[in-house]
Protein backbone atom coordinates (compact mmCIF):
# COMPACT_ATOMS: atom_id res chain seq x y z
CA UNK A 1 0.00 0.00 0.00
CA UNK A 2 1.22 3.44 -0.86
CA UNK A 3 2.37 5.60 2.00
CA UNK A 4 3.43 9.19 2.39
CA UNK A 5 5.47 11.12 4.89
CA UNK A 6 3.75 13.08 7.60
CA UNK A 7 5.41 15.47 10.00
CA UNK A 8 3.58 16.91 12.97
CA UNK A 9 5.44 19.80 14.55
CA UNK A 10 4.75 21.99 17.54
CA UNK A 11 6.95 24.72 18.94
CA UNK A 12 7.89 22.46 21.85
CA UNK A 13 8.91 19.39 19.91
CA UNK A 14 8.69 17.27 16.83
CA UNK A 15 5.54 15.38 17.71
CA UNK A 16 5.45 12.82 14.94
CA UNK A 17 7.37 11.96 11.81
CA UNK A 18 6.82 8.86 9.75
CA UNK A 19 5.41 7.19 6.65
CA UNK A 20 1.69 6.69 6.99
CA UNK A 21 -1.21 5.24 5.00
CA UNK A 22 -3.61 8.10 5.55
CA UNK A 23 -4.66 10.69 8.08
CA UNK A 24 -7.79 12.55 8.98
CA UNK A 25 -7.57 16.00 10.49
CA UNK A 26 -10.06 18.64 11.58
CA UNK A 27 -9.67 21.86 9.59
CA UNK A 28 -11.71 24.99 10.12
CA UNK A 29 -14.17 23.80 7.48
CA UNK A 30 -14.46 20.21 8.71
CA UNK A 31 -12.65 16.89 8.74
CA UNK A 32 -10.30 16.33 5.83
CA UNK A 33 -8.73 13.01 4.91
CA UNK A 34 -5.31 13.01 3.28
CA UNK A 35 -4.27 10.04 1.15
CA UNK A 36 -0.98 9.48 -0.67
CA UNK A 37 -0.44 11.66 -3.77
CA UNK A 38 -2.72 14.36 -2.50
CA UNK A 39 -2.69 17.60 -4.46
CA UNK A 40 -0.78 20.52 -2.92
CA UNK A 41 -3.06 21.70 -0.17
CA UNK A 42 -3.12 24.21 2.62
CA UNK A 43 -5.72 24.73 5.33
CA UNK A 44 -5.88 26.17 8.82
CA UNK A 45 -6.81 23.70 11.56
CA UNK A 46 -9.59 23.97 14.07
CA UNK A 47 -9.85 22.27 17.42
CA UNK A 48 -10.35 18.56 16.98
CA UNK A 49 -8.93 15.16 16.40
CA UNK A 50 -6.10 13.95 14.22
CA UNK A 51 -6.21 10.29 13.27
CA UNK A 52 -3.08 8.78 11.82
CA UNK A 53 -3.31 5.40 10.09
CA UNK A 54 0.07 3.75 10.13
CA UNK A 55 0.49 0.11 9.05
CA UNK A 56 -3.28 -0.18 8.97
CA UNK A 57 -3.68 0.82 12.61
CA UNK A 58 -5.23 4.14 13.62
CA UNK A 59 -3.88 6.33 16.39
CA UNK A 60 -5.79 9.32 17.63
CA UNK A 61 -4.40 12.62 18.81
CA UNK A 62 -5.97 15.91 19.90
CA UNK A 63 -4.79 18.97 17.98
CA UNK A 64 -5.56 22.63 18.38
CA UNK A 65 -5.01 25.36 15.81
CA UNK A 66 -2.17 25.70 13.37
CA UNK A 67 -2.39 24.45 9.83
CA UNK A 68 -1.77 21.53 7.50
CA UNK A 69 0.25 21.75 4.35
CA UNK A 70 0.65 19.12 1.67
CA UNK A 71 3.31 19.71 -0.93
CA UNK A 72 5.65 17.54 -2.92
CA UNK A 73 4.04 14.33 -1.67
CA UNK A 74 4.71 15.31 1.94
CA UNK A 75 2.33 16.50 4.60
CA UNK A 76 3.27 18.86 7.40
CA UNK A 77 1.04 19.75 10.30
CA UNK A 78 2.09 22.72 12.38
CA UNK A 79 -0.02 22.93 15.50
CA UNK A 80 -0.26 24.97 18.69
CA UNK A 81 -0.67 21.85 20.75
CA UNK A 82 -0.86 18.20 19.92
CA UNK A 83 -1.06 15.17 22.17
CA UNK A 84 -1.81 11.49 21.78
CA UNK A 85 -5.26 10.60 23.00
CA UNK A 86 -3.91 7.69 25.06
CA UNK A 87 -1.53 10.03 26.87
CA UNK A 88 -4.10 12.61 27.90
CA UNK A 89 -4.67 12.82 31.62
CA UNK A 90 -8.43 12.65 31.81
CA UNK A 91 -8.61 14.06 35.34
CA UNK A 92 -6.61 17.12 34.42
CA UNK A 93 -8.69 17.63 31.31
CA UNK A 94 -11.91 17.44 33.36
CA UNK A 95 -10.53 20.00 35.78
CA UNK A 96 -9.55 22.30 32.95
CA UNK A 97 -13.04 21.96 31.55
CA UNK A 98 -14.60 22.90 34.91
CA UNK A 99 -12.31 25.92 35.21
CA UNK A 100 -13.17 27.03 31.71
CA UNK A 101 -16.89 26.60 32.35
CA UNK A 102 -16.66 28.72 35.47
CA UNK A 103 -14.82 31.37 33.48
CA UNK A 104 -17.40 31.35 30.72
CA UNK A 105 -20.12 31.86 33.28
CA UNK A 106 -18.36 34.64 35.17
CA UNK A 107 -17.45 36.73 32.13
CA UNK A 108 -19.80 38.66 29.89
CA UNK A 109 -20.54 37.57 26.36
CA UNK A 110 -18.62 39.63 23.85
CA UNK A 111 -15.64 40.19 26.14
CA UNK A 112 -12.23 39.02 25.04
CA UNK A 113 -12.14 37.12 28.31
CA UNK A 114 -15.32 35.36 27.35
CA UNK A 115 -13.87 34.44 23.98
CA UNK A 116 -10.72 33.11 25.62
CA UNK A 117 -12.71 31.07 28.11
CA UNK A 118 -14.80 29.62 25.31
CA UNK A 119 -11.71 28.58 23.40
CA UNK A 120 -10.31 27.00 26.55
CA UNK A 121 -13.55 25.14 27.08
CA UNK A 122 -13.54 23.92 23.52
CA UNK A 123 -9.98 22.67 23.87
CA UNK A 124 -10.72 20.88 27.14
CA UNK A 125 -13.79 19.22 25.64
CA UNK A 126 -11.77 18.17 22.62
CA UNK A 127 -9.17 16.53 24.84
CA UNK A 128 -11.80 14.71 26.85
CA UNK A 129 -13.56 13.54 23.71
CA UNK A 130 -10.31 12.31 22.19
CA UNK A 131 -9.27 10.53 25.35
CA UNK A 132 -12.56 8.72 25.69
CA UNK A 133 -12.60 7.32 22.17
CA UNK B 1 59.01 49.28 53.23
CA UNK B 2 59.52 45.91 51.63
CA UNK B 3 57.06 44.20 53.96
CA UNK B 4 54.44 46.86 53.19
CA UNK B 5 54.84 46.17 49.52
CA UNK B 6 54.47 42.45 50.16
CA UNK B 7 51.25 43.00 52.08
CA UNK B 8 49.86 45.04 49.21
CA UNK B 9 50.63 42.33 46.71
CA UNK B 10 49.15 39.66 48.96
CA UNK B 11 45.93 41.68 49.23
CA UNK B 12 45.71 42.10 45.49
CA UNK B 13 46.24 38.40 44.92
CA UNK B 14 43.41 37.62 47.31
CA UNK B 15 41.10 40.07 45.63
CA UNK B 16 41.84 38.70 42.16
CA UNK B 17 41.34 35.18 43.47
CA UNK B 18 37.91 35.96 44.81
CA UNK B 19 36.94 37.63 41.52
CA UNK B 20 38.12 34.55 39.71
CA UNK B 21 35.96 32.38 41.93
CA UNK B 22 32.94 34.39 40.88
CA UNK B 23 33.75 34.35 37.17
CA UNK B 24 34.43 30.60 37.34
CA UNK B 25 31.07 30.02 38.99
CA UNK B 26 29.30 32.20 36.44
CA UNK B 27 31.01 30.34 33.65
CA UNK B 28 29.79 27.01 35.02
CA UNK B 29 26.25 28.28 35.46
CA UNK B 30 26.21 29.73 31.96
CA UNK B 31 27.51 26.57 30.38
CA UNK B 32 24.89 24.40 32.05
CA UNK B 33 22.18 26.87 31.03
CA UNK B 34 23.63 26.96 27.56
CA UNK B 35 23.29 23.21 27.26
CA UNK B 36 19.57 23.40 28.02
CA UNK B 37 19.11 26.43 25.78
CA UNK B 38 20.83 24.65 22.91
CA UNK B 39 18.49 21.70 23.22
CA UNK B 40 15.57 24.10 23.07
CA UNK B 41 16.96 25.74 19.95
CA UNK B 42 17.27 22.35 18.31
CA UNK B 43 13.70 21.50 19.19
CA UNK B 44 12.31 24.73 17.83
CA UNK B 45 14.25 24.81 14.59
CA UNK B 46 12.32 22.15 12.60
CA UNK B 47 9.05 23.86 13.52
CA UNK B 48 10.41 27.26 12.71
CA UNK B 49 11.88 26.23 9.35
CA UNK B 50 8.70 24.42 8.29
CA UNK B 51 6.71 27.51 9.20
CA UNK B 52 8.98 29.81 7.27
CA UNK B 53 9.01 27.55 4.25
CA UNK B 54 5.24 27.36 4.13
CA UNK B 55 4.77 31.08 4.49
CA UNK B 56 7.26 31.96 1.81
CA UNK B 57 5.75 29.37 -0.52
CA UNK B 58 2.28 30.75 0.03
CA UNK B 59 3.42 34.30 -0.53
CA UNK B 60 5.28 33.33 -3.66
CA UNK B 61 2.64 31.23 -5.33
CA UNK B 62 -0.52 33.11 -4.70
CA UNK B 63 -0.11 36.73 -5.36
CA UNK B 64 -3.28 37.64 -3.58
CA UNK B 65 -3.56 40.66 -1.40
CA UNK B 66 -4.15 40.75 2.29
CA UNK B 67 -3.83 43.37 5.00
CA UNK B 68 -0.64 41.66 6.02
CA UNK B 69 1.10 41.80 2.66
CA UNK B 70 -0.04 45.18 1.46
CA UNK B 71 2.71 47.80 1.28
CA UNK B 72 1.59 51.10 2.66
CA UNK B 73 3.16 54.45 3.40
CA UNK B 74 5.19 54.00 6.55
CA UNK B 75 4.35 56.43 9.29
CA UNK B 76 5.17 54.36 12.30
CA UNK B 77 7.39 51.33 12.74
CA UNK B 78 7.33 48.93 15.61
CA UNK B 79 10.49 47.22 16.76
CA UNK B 80 10.40 44.08 18.83
CA UNK B 81 13.79 44.05 20.53
CA UNK B 82 15.04 41.01 22.39
CA UNK B 83 17.98 41.43 24.78
CA UNK B 84 19.13 39.75 27.97
CA UNK B 85 17.99 40.19 31.55
CA UNK B 86 21.48 40.51 32.99
CA UNK B 87 24.77 42.06 32.02
CA UNK B 88 28.22 40.52 32.10
CA UNK B 89 27.63 38.73 28.84
CA UNK B 90 30.38 40.21 26.73
CA UNK B 91 29.06 42.21 23.82
CA UNK B 92 25.71 40.44 23.73
CA UNK B 93 23.40 43.21 24.94
CA UNK B 94 25.43 46.03 23.43
CA UNK B 95 25.50 44.31 20.04
CA UNK B 96 21.78 43.84 19.61
CA UNK B 97 20.85 47.21 21.10
CA UNK B 98 23.33 49.02 18.88
CA UNK B 99 21.95 47.32 15.80
CA UNK B 100 18.39 48.14 16.85
CA UNK B 101 19.24 51.80 17.41
CA UNK B 102 20.98 52.01 14.06
CA UNK B 103 17.95 50.53 12.30
CA UNK B 104 15.60 52.89 14.08
CA UNK B 105 17.43 56.00 12.95
CA UNK B 106 15.22 58.32 10.88
CA UNK B 107 12.07 56.33 11.57
CA UNK B 108 9.06 57.01 13.73
CA UNK B 109 9.29 54.12 16.11
CA UNK B 110 7.69 52.48 19.05
CA UNK B 111 9.37 49.62 20.83
CA UNK B 112 8.30 46.37 22.41
CA UNK B 113 11.06 44.99 24.58
CA UNK B 114 11.73 41.48 25.77
CA UNK B 115 14.43 41.30 28.45
CA UNK B 116 15.37 43.71 31.23
CA UNK B 117 18.38 45.21 29.47
CA UNK B 118 16.32 46.25 26.45
CA UNK B 119 13.68 47.70 28.75
CA UNK B 120 16.26 49.76 30.65
CA UNK B 121 17.94 50.92 27.47
CA UNK B 122 14.85 52.16 25.69
CA UNK B 123 13.09 53.28 28.85
CA UNK B 124 15.94 55.64 29.67
CA UNK B 125 16.02 57.20 26.23
CA UNK B 126 13.10 58.99 24.69
CA UNK B 127 11.55 56.04 22.91
CA UNK B 128 7.92 55.17 23.03
CA UNK B 129 7.82 51.78 24.71
CA UNK B 130 4.62 49.98 23.88
CA UNK B 131 5.07 47.08 26.26
CA UNK B 132 7.89 45.28 28.01
CA UNK B 133 8.37 41.72 29.09
CA UNK B 134 11.36 41.51 31.44
CA UNK B 135 12.65 38.24 32.82
CA UNK B 136 10.67 35.87 30.63
CA UNK B 137 13.18 34.54 28.13
CA UNK B 138 14.36 31.54 30.11
CA UNK B 139 11.01 29.83 30.48
CA UNK B 140 8.90 31.48 27.82
CA UNK B 141 6.44 29.24 26.02
CA UNK B 142 4.78 29.94 22.72
CA UNK B 143 1.36 30.19 24.33
CA UNK B 144 2.59 33.32 26.10
CA UNK B 145 3.48 34.83 22.76
CA UNK B 146 0.13 34.31 21.06
CA UNK B 147 -1.59 37.14 22.99
CA UNK B 148 1.35 39.47 22.25
CA UNK B 149 1.06 38.67 18.56
CA UNK B 150 -2.70 39.15 18.63
CA UNK B 151 -2.17 42.61 20.12
CA UNK B 152 0.48 43.55 17.56
CA UNK B 153 -1.67 42.38 14.67
CA UNK B 154 -4.68 44.29 15.96
CA UNK B 155 -2.58 47.46 16.02
CA UNK B 156 -1.26 46.68 12.58
CA UNK B 157 -4.72 46.17 11.15
CA UNK B 158 -5.96 49.35 12.79
CA UNK B 159 -3.15 51.27 11.10
CA UNK B 160 -1.46 52.31 14.34
CA UNK B 161 1.72 50.75 13.06
CA UNK B 162 2.74 50.17 9.48
CA UNK B 163 5.76 47.95 9.86
CA UNK B 164 6.97 45.41 12.37
CA UNK B 165 10.63 44.59 12.76
CA UNK B 166 12.25 42.02 14.99
CA UNK B 167 15.74 42.49 16.48
CA UNK B 168 17.36 39.48 18.02
CA UNK B 169 20.63 37.63 18.27
CA UNK B 170 20.97 34.53 16.12
CA UNK B 171 22.71 31.57 17.70
CA UNK B 172 25.06 30.59 14.89
CA UNK B 173 27.34 28.40 16.96
CA UNK B 174 28.54 28.36 20.56
CA UNK B 175 31.39 30.61 19.44
CA UNK B 176 29.49 33.03 17.19
CA UNK B 177 26.32 34.95 17.80
CA UNK B 178 25.03 37.46 15.35
CA UNK B 179 22.61 40.33 15.99
CA UNK B 180 19.98 40.44 13.24
CA UNK B 181 17.00 42.48 12.14
CA UNK B 182 14.15 40.97 10.16
CA UNK B 183 10.95 42.55 8.95
CA UNK B 184 7.89 40.61 9.99
CA UNK B 185 5.18 42.75 8.44
CA UNK B 186 4.19 43.59 5.81
CA UNK B 187 5.16 40.10 4.73
CA UNK B 188 6.80 39.79 1.37
CA UNK B 189 7.77 36.67 -0.44
CA UNK B 190 11.40 35.75 -0.07
CA UNK B 191 13.45 37.02 -3.00
CA UNK B 192 12.35 35.22 -6.14
CA UNK B 193 15.88 34.82 -7.40
CA UNK B 194 16.42 31.94 -5.01
CA UNK B 195 13.38 30.00 -6.17
CA UNK B 196 14.46 26.68 -7.56
CA UNK B 197 11.25 24.67 -7.46
CA UNK B 198 9.34 26.79 -9.93
CA UNK B 199 7.52 23.89 -11.49
CA UNK B 200 5.41 23.37 -8.40
CA UNK B 201 1.72 23.67 -9.08
CA UNK B 202 -0.71 25.99 -7.49
CA UNK B 203 -1.66 25.19 -3.95
CA UNK B 204 -5.26 24.40 -3.26
CA UNK B 205 -6.35 26.49 -0.32
CA UNK B 206 -9.28 25.67 1.89
CA UNK B 207 -11.55 27.58 2.31
CA UNK B 208 -9.88 30.48 0.45
CA UNK B 209 -6.35 31.78 -0.01
CA UNK B 210 -7.13 34.92 2.00
CA UNK B 211 -8.51 32.97 4.94
CA UNK B 212 -5.54 30.67 4.88
CA UNK B 213 -3.06 33.52 4.78
CA UNK B 214 -4.83 35.41 7.52
CA UNK B 215 -4.72 32.28 9.67
CA UNK B 216 -1.10 31.50 8.92
CA UNK B 217 0.40 34.96 9.39
CA UNK B 218 -0.31 35.09 13.14
CA UNK B 219 1.22 31.60 13.46
CA UNK B 220 4.20 32.79 11.54
CA UNK B 221 4.69 35.91 13.65
CA UNK B 222 4.32 34.01 16.92
CA UNK B 223 6.62 31.28 15.71
CA UNK B 224 9.23 33.75 14.57
CA UNK B 225 9.17 35.72 17.79
CA UNK B 226 9.34 32.52 19.81
CA UNK B 227 12.22 31.23 17.70
CA UNK B 228 14.01 34.54 18.16
CA UNK B 229 13.53 34.48 21.94
CA UNK B 230 14.93 30.97 22.13
CA UNK B 231 17.87 31.80 19.87
CA UNK B 232 18.63 35.00 21.76
CA UNK B 233 18.58 33.21 25.08
CA UNK B 234 21.03 30.59 23.85
CA UNK B 235 23.21 33.39 22.44
CA UNK B 236 23.15 35.22 25.75
CA UNK B 237 24.28 32.16 27.65
CA UNK B 238 27.04 31.33 25.23
CA UNK B 239 28.23 34.96 25.12
CA UNK B 240 28.31 34.98 28.92
CA UNK B 241 30.14 31.69 29.04
CA UNK B 242 32.79 33.00 26.68
CA UNK B 243 33.14 36.30 28.50
CA UNK B 244 33.49 34.56 31.84
CA UNK B 245 35.95 32.08 30.44
CA UNK B 246 38.25 34.83 29.24
CA UNK B 247 37.78 36.71 32.52
CA UNK B 248 38.85 33.61 34.44
CA UNK B 249 41.82 33.18 32.15
CA UNK B 250 42.84 36.79 32.67
CA UNK B 251 42.48 36.41 36.41
CA UNK B 252 44.69 33.35 36.57
CA UNK B 253 47.29 35.11 34.42
CA UNK B 254 47.18 38.06 36.76
CA UNK B 255 47.54 35.87 39.81
CA UNK B 256 50.55 34.24 38.26
CA UNK B 257 52.34 37.52 37.62
CA UNK B 258 51.36 38.86 41.04
CA UNK B 259 52.76 35.72 42.64
CA UNK B 260 55.98 36.31 40.79
CA UNK B 261 56.27 39.88 42.06
CA UNK B 262 55.33 38.70 45.55
CA UNK B 263 58.14 36.15 45.55
CA UNK B 264 60.54 38.73 44.21
CA UNK B 265 59.60 41.16 46.95
CA UNK B 266 59.94 38.41 49.55
CA UNK B 267 63.36 37.49 48.22
CA UNK B 268 64.44 41.12 48.24
CA UNK B 269 63.29 41.52 51.82
CA UNK B 270 65.23 38.44 52.92
CA UNK B 271 68.37 39.54 51.09
CA UNK B 272 68.15 42.95 52.66
CA UNK B 273 67.73 41.48 56.11
CA UNK B 274 70.76 39.26 55.66
CA UNK B 275 72.78 42.20 54.43
CA UNK B 276 71.73 44.20 57.46
CA UNK B 277 72.61 41.37 59.88
CA UNK B 278 75.98 40.81 58.25
CA UNK B 279 76.72 44.49 58.28
CA UNK B 280 75.57 44.73 61.91
CA UNK B 281 77.66 41.76 63.07
CA UNK B 282 80.65 43.18 61.16
CA UNK B 283 80.26 46.46 62.98
CA UNK B 284 79.98 44.76 66.40
CA UNK B 285 82.77 42.21 65.82
CA UNK B 286 85.14 44.72 64.21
Amino acid sequence: MATFRLRVLTAEKKFFEGDIDRCIVRTVTGDVGILPNHVAYLAPLGVGGLTIYQNGKPRLAAVTNGFIEVSGGQATIIAHTCEWADEIDLNRAEQAKKRAEAQVQSSKAGDTEFAHAQIKLKKAMNRIRSAQK
Amino acid sequence: MASGNMKDIKRRIRSVESTMQITKAMELVASSKLRRAKERVEQVRPYFYALQETVSRVLRENRFSSVYTEQRAVKKSLFVVIAGDRGLAGGYNAGVLKLATAEMADKQVSVLTIGKKAQEYFGKRSYEVLADYPGVAESMTISEIHPITADLLARFRAGEIDEIYLCYTAFVSPMTQEPRVVRLLPAVSADDSKVTDKKQGLVECDPSPETVLNAIIPEYISGTIYGAVVESYASEQSARRMAMESASDNASEMIESLNLSYNRARQAAITQEITEIVAGSGAVGG
